[in-house]
């Protein structure tokens, strides 16, 4: 143990009922590294961080920090001293404000009682009575130095935040911001990042990991929780692997190849390369013309698409997030209406259709967001795997269901893609799944009725390894079988394993098309943000630059 | 007629104190995520142990002091099941209403008869003198009791507490997502405690209204759904304290204009053209069971104009109402 180390876990025990998520683990962190904590969905890492933050105590084993022993009852404990964290579902307050949600919980007194304020017009002594100060943090609100305070430090690191706005108004990449600067605005010395970059575009994470160098320069520690191994060769210092709730080993970065890490992670070889057979393209299965739809704030998200997907073919569809993939996806599955334009699917016109009409039209759709629109979280496995096929009459006759039917249905489901975690079908619940075994759930539901047309959006955001190598296997075997496949991934990697052809979408029209063998990264890079245009669309989004660095100081 | 409208706005004036009062309390305590269907019961405890406490002691003061601690004990049941044991809100809350009834009808039967000194009508201080000699209005707004001018000042606090101190800034987020709330050390219990048993001192307060200033007299049951019309009213305010002045006394006239419809006559006269189809259908609309639904119409309007006008995610409903909370459940 060298004397930089500034927190140690010891043999770190937390159960569950009928699970142990953390048996025994060890952590520690020198000050001023990014440690990485990999592990594969329900390895139990943030279990282990919501730990250290107070919010589950511990059934056995201890935490120091800077040598001195920590008792976490809650995570005020926590923030005493200096733990602050990023959790992967934001903390945020939709309805509040930027500073509002900063300052939550630190009792911000109104400007004329702040035992700081200079030209208070109340005298020093009434200001600094404890009882006056207690008072006045329970009773009044002064956002206005806290704000001076909360912009200056999103100045110092370059953040572009409007300390006035309401959260809702942000977008993601702000937001996660937002959530830095609560742990800053507490000084913290050692920040937990669970997953952040699973919300991120790319270029959104660039810019969250030059913060993070920027936060590790001024000797924060922090621990970024991540089952991307791309991201812990891009800023992790040390990494410590989680399988199964014990800790695998820790290593230096530079010292171990990603393939170790991989297996590490697994507990098996996994495989990165794909193969991709040739497949002849069939009959278009989608021809979609002219599509214009709007957002959810009525704002027009695609200005004319014009898509067509044939039988066996991946069309993978790149861009920054945000720029109408959501709504793409969408439209092409019926649950979303055009304002413009048609969809046409096997020759059918069914623009306009109601949702069903798409689903018995041989439409099947994984939405980015499996939680809230892939699955009914309350409802057992079988309820969920059968959400769309119950009325066949293979189920029984109508008004009936056969539940033996559908309990072997969703049972087969369960087995050929290895969805884990499930004990039984009509017990366990969707929610309860894992984000990867849920996933596999859900592509399972779409694909074991053997779609013509497939729309998968995000299929592997935040998933694990093992998965994403699973349902990428499961795209490719549906491609093989003549399933037109619409992929929406912000992943290039992805996009260019997968498709046959690439299309850019850069605010709601598609500015570029390629496919992987002749494709040009940068020059889709550049499509992705606009700046690929010639008609001087660099004017309408420069790059972020104007970021002032700490030079002054 | 003059003198009519003048009498219409005095008892609107009452009425919407009852509502006021109330509506507040329930606002705090939606605003923290607990909904408090016991508001009925806990007005008709603190509209009982109002009144029996003045008729004892003679003083209305303490009878309203009495009015609110009753509410409060009430209201620490609903948050010992709602937040301690995680129970249901909506069952909880019902059961109290129904138990607050129960326990009033049977301890108050022979309260019935009696009468007291309740709170007298007063003008407002220092200007109120004047001001009262304003025609129509100056009657019903300056010269009142003192808890309608009290309700009143207490909607400026209430509206200064939530929206202009860390304790409302904190319980508006343990009502918004009290798991964030818990990751910013803000202890979700202790505000969440405070919240509903700050929401059934106000409950407690409109009863020992209803009983001490508005009837001055104790009728089981005397509470008929003001109770309900004050859950209502935090939706039809859109749980902002602001808006709930507007709508306290709005639904405040309808319940003025129900009492007083017997006496209204707006049927046109017999030679009027379609006075044969007009006239039933004003008879109708102005029967007083038929005016008793207008709060909940108007409710249900302003309801559906949010919904449609907002999209949901600006809905102004507490986004963990009815919600219990616990660290390790996830």
């Amino acid at each position: 143990m060298s004397e930089d180390t500034t927190l140690r876990m010891e043999g770190i025990l937390k159960e569950f009922p009928g699970v142990v998520a953390n048996d025994h683990v060890n952590l520690s962190v020198e000050r001023g590294e990014i440690h990485g904590l990999l592990g594969e969905n329900g390895a139990g890492k943030s279990t282990l961080m919501k730990v250290l933050y107070g919010l589950y105590s511990q059934d056995d084993g201890d935490i120091y920090l800077d040598g001195e022993r920590l008792d976490l009852g809650s995570p005020q404990d926590a923030i005493d001293a200096g733990i602050g964290m990023v959790h992967q579902h934001f903390m945020l307050i939709p309805r509040l404000t930027v500073a509002e949600n900063v300052v939550l919980g630190e009792r911000e007194p109104a400007t004329a009682f702040r035992s700081d304020a200079e030209d208070s017009w109340l005298p020093a002594a009434i200001r600094n009575n404890s009882l006056v100060q207690s008072l006045a943090g329970q009773f009044s609100l002064g956002l206005d130095v806290p704000e001076q305070r909360i912009q200056d430090l999103a100045d110092q690191y370059g953040f572009d935040i409007d300390v006035s706005a309401k959260i809702w108004e942000l977008d993601v990449g702000q937001q996660q911001r937002v959530e830095i600067l609560k742990a800053l605005y507490r000084d913290v010395d050692l920040l937990i990042l669970d997953e952040p970059t699973a919300v991120l575009t790319p270029t959104e994470a660039e810019r969250l990991f030059d913060s993070l160098e920027r936060l590790t320069d001024e000797g924060l520690s922090i621990i970024f929780i991540t089952h991307k191994l791309t991201e812990v060769d891009a800023i992790v210092d040390r990494v410590t692997v989680l399988r199964e709730g014990r800790n695998v080993g820790t290593a230096e970065v530079s010292s171990v190849s990603r393939a170790d890490l991989a297996e590490m992670m697994v507990g098996r070889e996994v495989l990165f390369e794909i193969d991709r057979d040739a497949v002849d393209l069939g009959e278009p299965v989608l021809r979609a013309r002219g599509v214009r739809a709007t957002d959810n704030r009525d704002i027009e998200a695609l200005s004319g698409i014009d898509l067509t997907v044939r039988q066996g073919e991946i069309v993978g569809i790149a861009g920054v997030s945000g720029n109408g993939q959501k709504e793409l996806a969408e439209v092409m599955a019926g649950i979303r209406d055009v304002t413009a334009g048609e969809v046409v699917v096997n020759g059918d016109d069914i623009t306009g259709a109601k949702p069903r009409t798409f689903v018995d039209s041989g439409v099947s759709f994984v939405p980015e967001d499996r939680l809230q629109y892939g699955c009914a979280e309350d409802l057992s496995v079988m309820h969920n795997a059968t959400m769309k096929d119950f009325r066949d009459s293979r189920f029984g006759d109508r008004p009936f269901l056969n539940y033996g039917e559908l309990r072997d249905y969703a049972e087969t489901l369960v087995e050929e893609f290895d969805v884990r975690g499930v004990s039984d079908v009509t017990e366990t619940k969707a929610g309860d799944l894992s984000g990867g075994n849920l996933q596999k759930l859900i592509l399972a539901r779409e694909i074991y009725r053997d779609p013509d047309l497939l729309i998968a959006n995000q299929p592997t955001r935040g998933v694990d390894v093992g998965a994403i190598e699973f349902i990428r296997e499961t795209l490719l075997e549906q491609r093989k079988a003549g399933t037109g496949i619409i992929l929406l991934s912000e992943d290039l990697d992805e996009i260019f394993d997968l498709s046959d052809r690439i299309l850019v979408v850069y605010e709601g029209e598609f500015v570029y098309e390629t496919t992987p063998a002749e494709a040009d990264r940068e020059r889709i890079g550049l499509e992705m943000t606009g700046g690929g245009d010639d008609e001087g669309q660099m004017e309408t989004s420069p790059p972020p630059s104007g970021v002032t660095q700490g030079s002054e100081s | 007629m003059v003198s009519f409208i003048a009498g219409l706005l005095d008892a609107t004036v009452q009425a919407a104190t009852v509502l006021l009062l109330a509506g507040m309390g329930e606002l705090i305590s939606e605003r923290a995520g607990v909904l408090n269907l016991g508001v009925e019961g806990m007005m008709l405890v603190g509209a009982l142990g109002g009144f029996i406490t003045t008729v004892v002691t003679g003083s209305h003061w303490l009878g309203f002091g009495v009015g609110i601690l009753l509410g409060m004990v009430l209201a620490l049941v609903h948050a010992f099941l709602c937040i301690t044991l995680k129970s249901n809100q909506v069952i909880s809350g019902v059961m109290l209403t129904l138990l607050g009834t129960g326990l009033t009808t049977f301890f108050g039967s022979g309260w019935v008869e009696e009468s007291i000194n309740g709170f007298p009508q007063i003008t407002f201080p220092l200007v109120g003198q004047y001001l009262v000699g304003i025609p129509i209005i100056g009657e019903a707004l300056f010269r009142s009791t003192a808890t309608d001018y009290l309700a009143l000042g207490l909607l400026v606090v209430v509206w200064y507490f939530l929206h202009h101190s860390n304790l409302g800034l904190e319980m508006i987020a343990v009502g918004e997502d009290p798991e964030m709330a818990d990751t910013m050390g803000v202890s979700v219990f202790r505000l969440r405690y405070l919240a509903v048993l700050i929401g059934g001192g106000f409950a407690g307060a409109a009863g020992a209204h209803l009983s001490l200033a508005f009837s001055q007299l104790w009728v089981p049951g005397m509470t008929a759904g003001r109770g309900w019309i004050a859950v209502a009213l935090v939706i039809f305010a859109q749980w902002r304290p602001r808006r709930m002045l507007v709508g306290a006394y709005l639904f405040g006239l309808l319940d003025a204009l129900r009492i007083r419809s017997q006496s209204i006559s707006l049927t046109l006269g017999p030679d009027a053209p379609f006075a044969s189809v007009i006239n039933p259908i004003v008879e109708f609309l102005m029967t007083p069971q038929i005016m008793g639904t207008y709060p909940y119409l108007a409710t249900i309007l302003v309801l559906a104009y949010a919904v449609i006008r907002t999209k949901s995610d600006q809905l102004a409903v507490p986004s963990a109402l009815l919600q219990s909370y616990s660290r390790e459940t996830d």
